[in-house]
């Protein structure tokens, strides 16, 4: 398989505080990373580096072969390729939610507005809210308008997505919803990064499982590995803190 | 009483609200762009535009009103050579004025809108400039309608001022009506109740954009 993006000694700090430190990571092309570690370890900050809403201090993103922080490749253009899943959804609130999904096609991609309609609708189908595909985000519960992020996300055919928490805002009962189109997703071959605190969804999906700790990467491997066997001291504390609940 | 007197103050009075709305209106059109560049530019990574905006402002903030009317009226003409009629002045003048305050009023609205928007719309690919276009400016616009509407009926009210620079808007009929009838008492209580009635209304049609917008 080919890497899709490779991070190369990332580096990031917020002042005098360095977040992240000497991060490596290859991700290739359909493999499913999910990064787990305490709060504050740096796996949010380290997957929004990877688009740059947050800059790099130091270290290099390549993506597609192409180096991303010396400009080999614009950075609009890895991101119309690398879609992005937030925490908080951030759906625009005065576009329905179909003008949500197509929105992005529509301006980036001059994309025809039936054509964009028609697409949008079928991944709104794909999420099983192709029935709100007129409502405002305001009207949603918190799992929908998560899967309408995504489909958001999707309309732009990107080749990976980057899921900041994605269930960590959503209500117990909602959390399963979101985590089955991200598994139906991950089944299809989609390449996923995902920060994320649910740890079934990562032992039982996940083909790589990175945990974080004070910016650094403590370990990865294959999940099975990691949750049953891990080598670490960190890793196991957080393992046995987490896994009791 | 006698009441004969609004015989021929009334329609003074309506003639001065025909001048009075339209320096307001014009007034508040201009003083809505300048404040949108102003306000964009205090919110911009440029340090330069910001530091204009600022000092834009800062003079503005700083200065009475009817010391810019004077100021406009009298003194661009001399150094520039160029006339202004009263109304041009009053426009102008209400214009800079109202534009200091909406250049904070849009800066505010910015503000408000939550930084996740601008990175969902970076994240898929949109320019900054669309993202600022299609995703930041409408919800800000929303918001910041019911402080534009009352910065509006601040600027009519302020229009009374430039009765010093011979605009003939309400304020400078009711000094004509009372110069030339000497019915003092009666030109200035009807003037003042002929605003009062004129800004309620206005505050009836702020409310009912205000329910519009929160809806």
């Amino acid at each position: 398989m080919n890497t899709l993006i490779k991070l190369k000694h990332l580096s990031k700090r917020f002042g005098d505080l360095e977040v992240l430190k000497d991060i490596n990571i290859d991700i290739k092309e359909g493999e499913v990373i999910c990064v787990i570690g305490p709060s504050g370890s740096g796996k949010s900050t380290m997957l929004r580096c990877i688009n740059q809403l947050e800059t790099p201090s130091g270290g290099e993103i390549i993506y597609d072969n192409k180096n991303v922080t010396s400009g080999e490749i614009a950075l609009r253009d890895m991101r119309e390729e690398v879609g992005m899943v937030f925490q908080r959804f951030n759906l625009f609130p005065m576009k329905t939610v179909l003008e949500n999904v197509m929105l992005a096609p529509v301006l980036t991609k001059k994309k025809d507005k039936q054509e964009a309609k028609k697409i949008g609708m079928e991944l709104l189908d794909k999420v099983g809210l192709s029935s709100k595909a007129n409502v405002y985000p305001k009207t949603l519960s918190g799992g929908q308008q998560q899967r309408v992020a995504i489909a958001r996300a999707l309309a732009m055919e990107p080749r990976a997505l980057l899921f900041d928490e994605p269930t960590s805002a959503l209500d117990p009962e909602l959390v399963g919803d979101v985590l089955e189109v991200m598994r139906d997703l991950a089944k299809n071959g989609m390449t996923m990064v995902v920060v994320t605190h649910e740890m079934g969804f990562a032992r039982d999906v996940c083909d790589r499982v990175i945990f974080m700790a004070d910016g650094y990467i403590v370990e990865e491997g294959d999940p099975k590995d990691v949750f049953t066997n891990p080598k670490e001291e960190r890793t196991k504390a957080f393992l046995s803190r987490v896994l009791k609940n | 009483m006698d009441l004969s007197f609004l015989g021929v103050l009334l329609p003074m009075l309506f003639k001065g609200l025909r001048v009075t709305l339209l320096v307001a209106v014009l007034g508040i059109l201009f003083g809505f762009i300048l404040g949108a560049i102003a306000g964009f530019s205090l919110e911009c990574n440029k340090k330069i535009l910001k530091f204009l905006a600022n000092i834009y402002i800062w003079i503005i903030r700083g200065t009475p009103l009817i010391v810019q009317a004077l100021y406009v009226y009298f003194v661009i003409p001399k150094i520039t050579g160029i006339d202004l009629s009263s109304i041009v002045a009053g426009v102008i003048v209400i214009s800079l004025n109202s534009g200091a305050f909406i250049a904070e009023i849009v800066r505010g609205a910015l503000d408000e809108i939550d930084p996740g928007q601008k990175e969902a719309g970076l994240s898929l690919g949109l320019t900054a400039t669309q993202t600022m276009i299609h995703i930041i400016v409408p919800p800000a616009f929303r918001s910041m309608l019911p402080a534009l509407f009352n910065q509006f009926i601040i600027s009519v009210k302020d229009t009374a001022l430039l009765s010093v620079i011979v605009v003939n808007e309400i304020t400078k009929q009711i000094q004509n009506y009372a110069a030339l009838s000497f019915k003092t008492i009666e030109a200035y209580t009807t003037g003042a109740i002929f605003y009062l009635f004129l800004i309620s209304v206005l505050i009836i049609i702020q409310k009912q954009v205000e329910r519009k917008v929160m809806a």
